[in-house]
This record gives C-alpha cells, sequence and structure tokens, in this order.
C-alpha cells in the first residue's frame, strides 16, 4: 500500500513541478514574450528555483532524521548565517566575484561555519546536542555580526544586501544555474546513500548505534554533506525560508518517515514549492518582485498550520 | 568440556571525568569482568545507579567504548570486539534498551524492519525478501504480529518493548543484552517473553538481563550478576545469589527477606513484616 501510494506521490509530484516549471515559463511581467527572453530570464530562474527546492528540502530531511527533531531545518545549523555574513560583507566592500553563479563571499562564509561545524562534530565524544547547539550559537553569532555590519554602514549597497537575506533568485543566468541543479542532485545522491542510517537514526543515536550504525561517521557525513548543500543553495540564491522545514513533513504524510522513498519525493516538492513560490513572487504585485522567502512564509505558513490543526499533530 | 564463552568483558573500568578538579569524578565501573556462554542466561542486578545499564552499553558498543574513558577489554568469540565494524558489532551482540521511542510516525513492522539495517547487502538493494522472512518470524515469536499496522508512539509501554525485542531478534545477533524489556509487559506477556527467553537460550543465544524485578529475573535466569557501586560483588546460580546477607548488602535498610517459591523452587524476595 505504501508502494502505490509513493507512486502515486511522485508521478502527481512530477507533474505538478512540470507544470509549474511551464507555467514559469510562460507567466511574467511581460505579456507575449520572445524566446529569448524566456531562455535568458525565465529559464534560469526556473532552474534555480528548482535547484535551491529540492536542495533545502533534502537537507531539511536530513537534519531532522540526523537530530531526531521535527523541527530542524537547513538554517538550524547556522550555516545560512554564515553566508549571510559573507553575503552583506561582500556588498558593502564592493566584492562581486562570482563563483560559478554562487556568490562568492557569501560562499566562502558557509563554508567557513560549516568547518567549523564539522571540526567539532569531529571532536571526541560531542554528540548531536552539542552541534546542534553550537549550529544555533554560529546561527546568532553570524546574525548579530550582519546586524551590527548593517548597523554601522551607510544605506548605499545594502539594498543588494537586505534583498538578498530574504531570498533572490533574479541573479540567475542559464549555464551556472544548470551547473547548481546538477551540483545539487549530487549532494542529493550522496545523502540518498545514507538512507538507511538516516533511517536507524529515528530511534535516536542510542538506537541508531544498536541496530548497527556507526553514529559518529555518519553525523560527520551527513554534517559534511548538508552544510555544503546548504551552502551553495543560500550563496546562489539568498536566505529562503520555510521549504526545507515544511516539505520533509509533507512529504512525511504520504510516504512515511523511511528515507530512501522520502528523500526523493522531498527533493520533486520542494522543486514545486519554490517553482511556484518564485512564480508567485513576480506576479503578485507587478511591476515589483516580492522577496521569494516572504512568499514561501506566507504561502506555507498557513497551509502548514491547517495540515497541523486538521490532523493535530506534525510529522 | 565446558562451553567456550561466546562473549566476555574482561576487567572493564569506567570513570566519569567530569566535574571541577576531581569532585564529581566517579567510578561508574570498577574492573568489571564476567562471561557469557551460549544457552546461557544471566541476570544483571543491583540497585539504581549501580552500572548495570553502562556495563551492558559498553559491552554492546552502544556507548562509544575509546572515545570515553574506558579501559579493559571486551571478546566475541575470544576476538577483539573493541575494534570490528559496527555493522559485525550489531549482527551478533545487540543492545535492547527499555523503551523504543521515535519522534516520527513509524509502524511497528517499520521498526523491527530498521532491525535489518545492519544485513548485509549492496548499497542499492533495498529490503529483500530474507529480511521480510526475519521480520515476521522475529514478530511471531514476540506475538507483536497482529501489531504491525500500529504507530509506535500509540502503541501501549508494554507492546512497544515486544516491539524493541522482535527488532533485535530481526537484527540477528546470538547475544543479546536486555535492559528492562519486561519492565512495563502485563503478566501475561512476562510470562510469554520469559518463555520465549528459555527457548532462546536452549537454540544458542546468549543472553545477559537487567531488570529490578529480583523475583522475575530468579525465575528466568541460571546466574546472576550482582553489582553495587560498579562492583561486581557476586556472580554465581540463582539459588546461591538469593541470600539474606547479599540482600542486606545490596538494599540495606529495605527489611528482605528471602524464601522460596512453593511451584518451582526459585529463590523469592519478599517484603519482610515492620517491626
Amino acid at each position: 500500500m505504501v508502494r502505490t501510494k509513493a507512486t502515486s506521490a511522485y508521478l502527481f509530484g512530477i507533474s505538478i513541478w512540470i507544470l509549474s516549471f511551464l507555467f514559469a515559463l510562460k507567466v511574467g511581467i511581460v505579456k507575449d514574450a520572445n524566446l529569448e527572453l524566456i531562455t535568458a530570464v525565465r529559464l534560469p530562474r526556473a532552474i534555480l528555483a528548482s535547484a535551491l527546492g529540492v536542495g533545502l528540502a533534502v537537507s531539511g530531511a536530513a537534519l531532522q532524521a540526523l537530530f531526531s527533531n521535527p523541527l530542524c531545518e537547513p538554517y538550524t545549523l547556522g550555516i545560512s548565517s554564515g553566508s549571510a555574513l559573507g553575503a552583506v560583507l561582500g556588498a558593502s566592500l564592493g566584492l562581486q566575484w562570482n563563483l560559478a553563479g554562487l556568490t562568492g563571499t557569501s560562499f566562502l562564509g558557509a563554508i567557513l561555519f560549516a568547518a567549523i561545524l564539522y571540526g567539532v562534530s569531529l571532536r571526541r565524544g560531542s554528540g548531536n546536542g552539542t552541534l546542534l547547539l553550537t549550529g544555533v550559537m554560529l546561527g546568532f553569532f553570524g546574525n548579530s555580526l550582519v546586524a551590527t555590519w548593517i548597523a554601522l554602514s551607510d544605506s548605499n549597497g545594502l539594498q543588494g544586501a537586505l534583498v538578498w537575506l530574504f531570498g533572490d533568485l533574479s541573479r540567475a543566468r542559464l549555464k551556472s544555474s544548470i551547473l547548481t541543479f546538477v551540483g545539487v542532485w549530487v549532494f542529493v545522491f550522496f545523502i540518498w546513500t545514507h538512507r538507511r542510517a538516516l533511517d536507524a537514526l529515528l530511534l535516536g543515536e542510542e538506537g541508531a548505534s544498536s541496530l548497527g550504525v556507526d553514529v559518529a561517521y555518519i553525523r560527520q557525513r551527513i554534517v559534511l554533506l548538508t552544510s555544503l548543500l546548504i551552502g551553495v543553495c543560500v550563496s546562489a540564491g539568498g536566505i529562503i525560508g520555510f521549504v526545507g522545514l515544511v516539505v520533509p513533513h509533507f512529504c512525511r504524510r504520504f510516504v512515511g518517515p523511511l528515507h530512501g522513498v522520502l528523500i526523493p519525493l522531498c527533493a520533486i516538492w520542494g522543486a514545486v514549492l519554490l517553482t511556484l513560490a518564485d512564480l508567485m513572487s513576480r506576479i503578485l504585485i507587478q511591476p515589483y518582485e516580492l522577496p521569494v522567502g516572504v512568499v514561501t512564509a506566507l504561502m506555507g505558513a498557513p497551509i502548514f498550520l491547517w495540515l497541523i490543526l486538521r490532523r493535530g499533530e506534525i510529522s | 568440556m565446558k562451553n567456550r564463552p561466546l562473549f566476555g568483558v574482561y576487567g572493564m573500568s569506567y570513570r566519569l571525568n567530569r566535574g571541577f578538579q576531581g569532585v564529581g569524578r566517579k567510578l561508574i565501573l570498577d574492573s568489571i569482568s564476567f562471561e557469557i556462554a551460549r544457552g546461557e542466561v544471566i541476570a544483571l542486578l543491583g540497585p539504581n545507579g549501580s552500572g548495570k545499564s553502562t556495563l551492558m552499553k559498553l559491552g554492546a558498543g552502544v556507548l562509544p567504548f575509546r572515545s570515553l574513558s574506558c579501559t579493559g577489554q571486551v571478546r566475541y568469540l575470544g576476538q577483539d570486539f573493541l575494534s570490528v565494524s559496527a555493522e559485525y558489532r550489531a549482527r551478533n551482540v545487540v543492545y535492547v534498551a527499555s523503551d523504543v521511542r521515535s519522534e516520527f510516525l513509524l509502524t511497528a513492522q517499520e521498526v523491527v524492519f530498521l532491525g535489518r539495517t545492519s544485513a548485509r547487502r549492496g548499497w542499492m538493494q533495498g529490503t529483500s525478501q530474507s529480511d521480510a522472512e526475519a521480520v515476521r518470524r522475529a514478530m511471531d515469536r514476540c506475538s507483536c504480529w497482529d501489531l504491525r499496522d500500529r504507530n509506535l508512539s500509540y502503541l501501549s509501554g508494554g507492546e512497544r518493548q515486544l516491539v524493541a525485542l522482535a527488532c533485535a531478534l530481526a537484527q540477528g545477533a546470538k547475544v543479546l543484552f536486555l535492559d528492562e524489556i519486561m519492565s512495563q509487559m502485563d503478566i501475561h506477556h512476562q510470562a510469554t517473553i520469559g518463555r520465549l527467553l528459555k527457548d532462546l537460550a536452549k537454540e544458542g543465544f546468549a543472553i545477559l538481563l537487567v531488570s529490578h524485578d529480583l523475583n522475575l529475573a530468579s525465575e528466568w535466569a541460571d546466574s546472576i550478576i550482582f553489582l553495587k557501586e560498579g562492583k561486581k560483588i557476586f556472580h554465581g546460580p540463582v539459588l546461591m545469589a538469593f541470600q539474606q546477607e547479599t540482600m542486606d548488602l545490596l538494599y540495606p535498610h529495605s527489611n528482605l527477606k528471602v524464601g522460596l517459591n512453593p511451584l518451582t523452587g526459585a529463590p523469592k524476595v519478599f517484603f519482610g513484616q515492620d517491626t
């Protein structure tokens, strides 16, 4: 029964994805757009939105399992703050270098924070709780530095950084979007190879350990993979909240919490959610654009609340 | 010839290195040694905080022996058990905690399937027919097959313990470390699982069980290890274990009296009359 449910969830998700992708190409501020506009502006954006949706949803699912905590999301570990710090510093210092479509300074910030987390995960005898707290503290620290920097700077040049803090897909270019898309799937694949260990972690650290999982090793691998993945996502499109928290919960309702099935489904529905959200962000208040992170939260929060209140529990 | 020990712990000590300037440092385990052979059921008994669970978790490798300042040896079939892979460890020795819980909604059958995590298979391969058979057999033996589609979170404590034991059996390990796994079962399930443990022992399993219910332990175990404050103070057959002096030493001021079960002859502990 689970199998037929999973198959229909996959097929349904893929069809919605294709539909929303086509819509994203067709609909926009300019009516009757020509082919050039579509390939230069809308196509890269739709690809990037799909890629980030995939990455954020899957890293959310993996972290929720690793920490046995359904409230974890990609930004719980604080990688996004490192990334934001890099972006804001870069923007105000006028460093505009680009790393295959990623904001260079922002990616550096993410890598720095990821390295600190990885270092903590390598430390002997530090459990998941230590790691989670380190991530949360890194997040606070990074956010405070960002706030300090913004408070001390003049407004010129910060507009870009501020937009970026709420998610911004407008800088997508075709080549780099495709590269990000492929890269994200590579990470997703590597996370998926750890699916059995993630399943075992659903019974907690000690449970997983007695099931034959080397918890310390898996912790290091998942931290490394997810923090790089989150780093890529955040430096490509800014901080887009909500996808990583909600999509895994939504998908677990249909196929249960086992990751062999859950991870690909999260990838598909993450792409759907973010493609639709980006479409909304472009057309809701024409001719202006809403930050896509605002749209995901505005759309997602009521739906999520409705899901919880209807059945009375999460996941 | 005496049965060769299947599993052994030799001189295991564990000191908790936390606390300020040596205050709060505590010897949790003080050079504990024991061996367990195929077909043997040993009950590990002692007051709260005597180190029973810690000893089991360290022995089964659930707690990372190497990164906690432990000393001593753990051997399985005479070979060093501390340097083997996690999968090999789980295929041979399994620790069952007194409660199995998840933050996520797993059915009982899915939980027992998790017991097959360490089974040998290709990395692309999903669960196989043999996994399904192992799960079915384990759940049948623990009389929890009827619970298979129920969610773990909605089961009662005793039912969850049945599922946890089934999960361990599905894992295929021959050495079972059972930590208080009957504490929430009703008397019917306690009897069923007690008989199951005896059957398993006959099939060549080696079972170490922790229980606070001394009377249950004396019924199902062949021999007893008493721990107190991290020290092994007794290891021997059941009849010799339940002596008045031992009880007074282990549980002072509790006024416990030892008597025999009139039907089976197993020694039992009773509350004495208040004077």
